[in-house]
């Protein structure tokens, strides 16, 4: 037998009792592992900005429009490596009620400037190639079950072809894979030259450009001059980096962040509430035992250790389990919200979270109960006859 | 190397209840030789327990000395008291006292686990304990699958696995039936005779007394000697 | 059954007497509790508000028309012809002039900064003509006056004003590289309506390029049943391409996706959370249980029954959780209600909404916290009615 045997032997006396307690944490680290995640997807966009990567908008708002030949004479600032741009068709396959990312853009330029998008270099030569090609996210292609070489129909909530359908044929030439599993791939790409040949209005104008600097050093002075380039024309524009504008974007969804993390803490203190209770009740009826160990010769340091031991094991087996339960919960999150707030993974981060407040658990629900038993009086424990 | 195994001097033991201050006993001198088995009969309230807590170290005397083995004990801090116990002293208890979620051989092994012994020495000890004791085929049982006197036995195992010098026992018989408690007590002889156990012994049965070498009565806190034997 | 009455009655007074000996314990529970009725309350408030505000914006007599399949009006497009067609219609209501009470509207996005978090935030400017107080009602201007035709001045919903910077009264402002002045404030009944600045549409289309056409063109309509008249009347001309929908029904709509959201996240969640609150409620009434077992056996050896034993720990379980319940509530108003919150609507804009707690809510929440109770007290309650008689004889 050997002291954890002594811990796991104590733990397990009631066993109902340590069950129900269990359980509770369990259901603690389930919630937070969930709510962590779901965060995850949420800062995904902001986590994943490259840091020298800035996006061009109208200034007045980005659901706006700027001429296409902005492109070309960003190209001439100094500082600036690679300029795409890109237009929102604001696309559905079939069901509108399905969200993702229909983006008309310029093949080349924007695949180079996002290099986390990993495209199969045959797959990609097909996309360049042919006008009508559609390349697709993973999660959009999974989504639908499509395949390379299916015909894609999408039609579009803003626009309308010139001939006054409303939908717009496309052959998928390639699938793209995020070059980690926090990339989100709820999107599809295709030719703008395509769109802006077939739809009804909109003309040469663009949604926005994507600049890549030379370094991120280089990102505060190329803001300043691609916005002055534009500054007092009919088409203002505001440059800022990728990650400001992505934390721009979810501060508008609201609070959501404080939200999850007072959820959170409440399920917490509520857990720590009935751990720490739980220890104190089996402390206070192990008094005898305590004190007949202290009799053997256990130091009440030894004691103090054995009390937190218990209360360390029960956060660990029951915030191993909740972990458990978040990372399959996980996956079924994926596929209920399909990518439309980003791609729900279960991180390392998230683990090693969980693994700290498994330890900040089993201390605080331990510590007065290990204290008292520390300090449990022999004679007075012993001596009631 | 003296004779004496304890020997105590002056001492006084004195607690606080509510606001009062009980007196338990005053300049209290005592010897207890190797190898004796003395047995400490006496009222309730006389102070037996508390003398028996206090050679055990569990408890600190509020004046006086005492010594065990040369060594001076009152001084000792709690920690230190902690490590004496575990080498020098096994409790017998009235109530047995064994943890209820382990085997009679986990039991015994508890007071091993504050040695340094690796697993195979500790199963060996308690092994042989458990034979001393003549509980060797319920090593596997739980207290609730034992009788009173089994699990006694278990308790005496325990007390003796890590070799004491001293034994004390509370009432260690209060709780059987005279057959049993002859065989308990036996045992204790035993252990005194033939492995050379010190042992004290707090009874108020007289039949239980016989079997120790001497008896003193305690009463309000102090001694009067009455020889049975020799 | 007197007696037995006065046993249980006797029992339970014990019971209930005896929780202060228990009280770390007991109060574990009550929080725990109390936790998870506030969670819960605060997602139905803040699902009920949202959804009241969304609700609240839009009337059942009068139609928004959109072009087809466009979803929401910041997708849609309608011509100056098409806006012409409607105004023959049948269906829809004529002012005193004998014209159709027609407006048709533009609706664009520009950026404000939200007082709170000082960040921008998307905000709707709406272009309206002089006809659109006539066409919508329950708009009401509560602060200065309504815009002139033709200037470039604007008036601000109530919530705007409250929640974004720069909007005062007389204030000038610049929004799509253009100042104007702020000359009134108007409310609309805490709906949707009072997020939006509005200004004068052919202004807004000069400024934003877009020639003669609008987005929406709402009509008010005779009465809420000609709204099937106006459908057929469109569908019927291949030139009007339009979808036709009550203003109310429009926006009940638009609502329901956040609403569902919130109501998704929200009742898995308090139910997570119950589960847990209800393993603690266990832990605490078997404990209780085991406190009293010498008590609980020695009253069964007089000769008390089962029954008042079963009664009693039901008690203390519901009482328990009830207080929880009832504290979770009252923290949940004095916390939540009535505290604005802004997010996310459709068009990517902001929706201002309050939380909302009903008495009905409250009920939900206290339901709640009493099945907690009942699920953590029947089973201890069953196991102390059948308390073995040899546990008043047992040394501790």
């Amino acid at each position: 037998m050997t002291f954890l045997d002594l811990v796991r032997k104590n733990l397990f006396r009631k066993k109902l009792r340590t069950i129900l307690t269990v359980v509770a944490i369990v259901i603690a680290f389930a919630i937070f592992g969930v709510l962590a995640t779901f965060q995850n997807a949420l800062n995904a966009g902001v986590d994943t900005a490259g840091a020298d990567r800035l996006m061009v908008t109208n200034k007045i708002n980005f659901t706006l429009q700027m001429p296409v030949a902005y492109v070309q004479r960003t190209r001439s600032v100094e500082g600036v490596k690679l300029v795409s741009h890109a237009d929102w068709f604001g696309g559905y396959f079939r069901d509108p009620r399905i969200f993702f990312a229909a983006i008309a853009v310029d093949p080349p330029t924007y695949l180079d400037i996002y290099p986390e998008y990993q495209l199969p270099p045959k797959h990609r030569q097909a996309f360049l190639s042919n006008r009508t090609a559609l390349v697709a996210g993973k999660a959009v292609a999974d989504q639908f079950g499509w395949k390379v070489g299916d015909r894609i129909p999408l039609k579009s909530n803003i626009f309308q072809q010139m001939d006054g359908s409303d939908s717009w044929d496309f052959t998928l030439a390639g699938i793209i894979k995020g070059e980690s599993a926090r990339i989100d791939t709820n999107f599809v790409l295709f030719h703008y030259d395509y769109f802006k040949g077939t739809r009804s209005f909109g003309g040469d104008t663009i949604g926005w450009m994507i600049i890549q600097t030379r370094s991120a050093k280089d990102n505060a002075r190329v803001m300043k001059e691609v916005d002055s380039l534009f500054a007092n024309s009919p088409f203002e524009t505001e440059t800022q980096t990728e990650q400001a504008f992505a934390k721009a974007f979810i501060e508008q969804a609201g609070d959501l962040g404080f939200i999850i993390t007072a959820v959170v803490g409440s399920a917490f203190a509520t857990i720590l509430l009935i751990a720490g209770n739980t220890m104190m009740l089996t402390v206070r009826e192990r008094t005898n035992e305590i004190a007949v160990m202290k009799t053997l010769g256990f130091a009440s340091e030894r004691i103090f250790a054995l009390v937190i031991g218990e209360s360390l094991l029960l956060a660990v087996i029951g915030g191993a389990l909740g972990v458990f339960i978040a990372w399959l919960s996980s996956f079924a999150l994926q596929n209920a919200t399909g990518g439309t707030f980003g791609p729900m993974t279960f991180t390392p981060g998230i683990a090693i979270w969980s693994v700290v407040l498994m330890g900040l658990l089993g201390l605080l629900t331990g510590w007065l109960p290990a204290v008292r038993a520390m300090r449990i009086n022999v004679v007075a424990a012993l001596g009631g006859k | 190397m003296t004779d004496a195994l304890i020997v105590i001097k002056d001492a006084g033991k004195r607690y606080m209840r509510g606001k009062q201050s009980v007196q338990i006993f005053d300049h209290l001198d005592m010897t207890i030789p190797r190898q004796d088995f003395v047995a400490i009969m006496g009222p309730s309230g006389s102070g037996k327990t508390t003398l028996l807590n206090l050679l055990g170290g569990i408890d600190r005397p509020s004046g006086g000395v005492i010594e065990f083995d040369g060594k001076r004990m009152d001084d000792l801090n709690e920690s230190k008291l902690a490590a004496f116990r575990a080498g020098n002293v096994g409790f017998i208890f009235q109530f047995y006292n064994l943890m209820p979620m382990l085997t009679a051989t986990q039991n015994v092994e508890l007071p091993l686990l504050l040695t340094k012994l690796g697993p195979k020495a500790r199963r060996e000890r308690v092994n042989t304990a458990l034979e001393i004791v003549g509980l060797s085929d319920r090593a596997r049982h739980k207290p609730s699958e034992l009788s009173g006197g089994q699990q006694q036995r278990v308790a005496i195992a325990r007390a003796i696995v890590s070799d004491p010098k001293l034994l004390l026992c509370d009432e260690p018989t209060g709780d059987l039936d005279r057959e049993t408690a002859g065989e308990i007590l036996s045992m204790l002889q035993t252990l005194n005779r033939d492995f050379g156990k010190t042992i004290v012994m707090v009874t108020h049965d007289p039949e239980a007394a016989r079997y120790a070498k001497r008896v003193l009565h305690l009463d309000k806190g102090h001694f009067s000697e009455k020889d049975l034997r020799q | 059954m007197g007696r037995t009455l006065n046993q249980i009655a006797a029992v339970t007074m014990m019971n209930l007497r005896s929780i202060p000996g228990r009280l770390w314990i007991s109060l574990s529970t009550v929080v725990a509790v109390a936790l998870v009725t506030s969670v819960l309350l605060a997602f139905l408030a803040m699902a009920n508000g949202f959804q009241s505000t969304v609700q609240g914006t839009g009337a059942a007599d009068v139609a928004v028309m959109l072009r087809k399949g466009s979803g929401s009006e910041l997708n849609s497009t309608i011509s100056r012809e098409q806006a012409l067609l409607l105004e023959d219609a049948p269906g829809i209501a004529r002012g005193a002039d004998g014209k159709a009470l027609v407006s048709p509207e533009l609706y664009v996005v520009v950026d404000g900064i939200k007082k709170s978090s000082r960040t921008k935030a998307n905000l709707p400017l709406r272009g309206l003509s002089a006809r659109a107080d006539q066409v919508r009602r329950g708009v009401k201007v509560s602060a200065g006056r309504m815009f002139r035709s033709g200037t470039n001045e604007l008036v601000v919903g109530r919530a705007v004003s409250r929640q974004f910077e720069g909007f005062e009264l007389g204030r000038t402002i610049k929004l799509a590289s253009q100042k104007w002045t702020v000359v009134g404030e108007f409310e609309a009944g805490g709906s949707v309506f009072e997020s939006e600045i509005w200004a004068d549409v052919a202004l807004l289309q000069g400024l934003y390029q877009r020639g003669s056409t609008v987005q929406t063109v709402r009509a008010r309509l005779r009465d809420p049943t000609s709204l099937a008249e106006l459908k057929k009347f469109s569908e019927s001309d291949p030139r009007l391409k339009l979808d036709v929908q009550a203003e109310n029904a429009y926006y009940a709509e638009q609502g329901k996706g956040m609403s569902d959201i919130i109501l998704y996240l929200g009742w898995p969640l308090a139910i997570a959370m119950s589960l847990g609150a209800l393993a603690g409620a266990l832990n605490t009434m078997y404990a209780s249980v085991d406190a009293r077992m010498r008590e609980i056996a020695t009253l069964r050896a007089i000769g008390f029954g089962g029954a008042p034993a079963f009664v009693g720990t039901m008690a203390e379980s519901l009482l328990l959780s009830v207080i929880g319940g009832v504290v979770g509530a009252i923290a949940t108003f004095l916390l939540f209600d009535g505290i604005s919150a802004a997010t996310l609507g459709s068009n990517f804009t902001q929706v201002v909404f309050s939380l909302k707690l009903t008495p009905a809510l409250v009920l939900q929440g206290v339901i709640l916290s009493l099945v907690i109770g009942f699920a953590g007290g029947v089973f201890p309650a069953w196991r102390a009615a059948r308390a073995p008689l040899l546990a008043a004889f047992k040394e501790r």
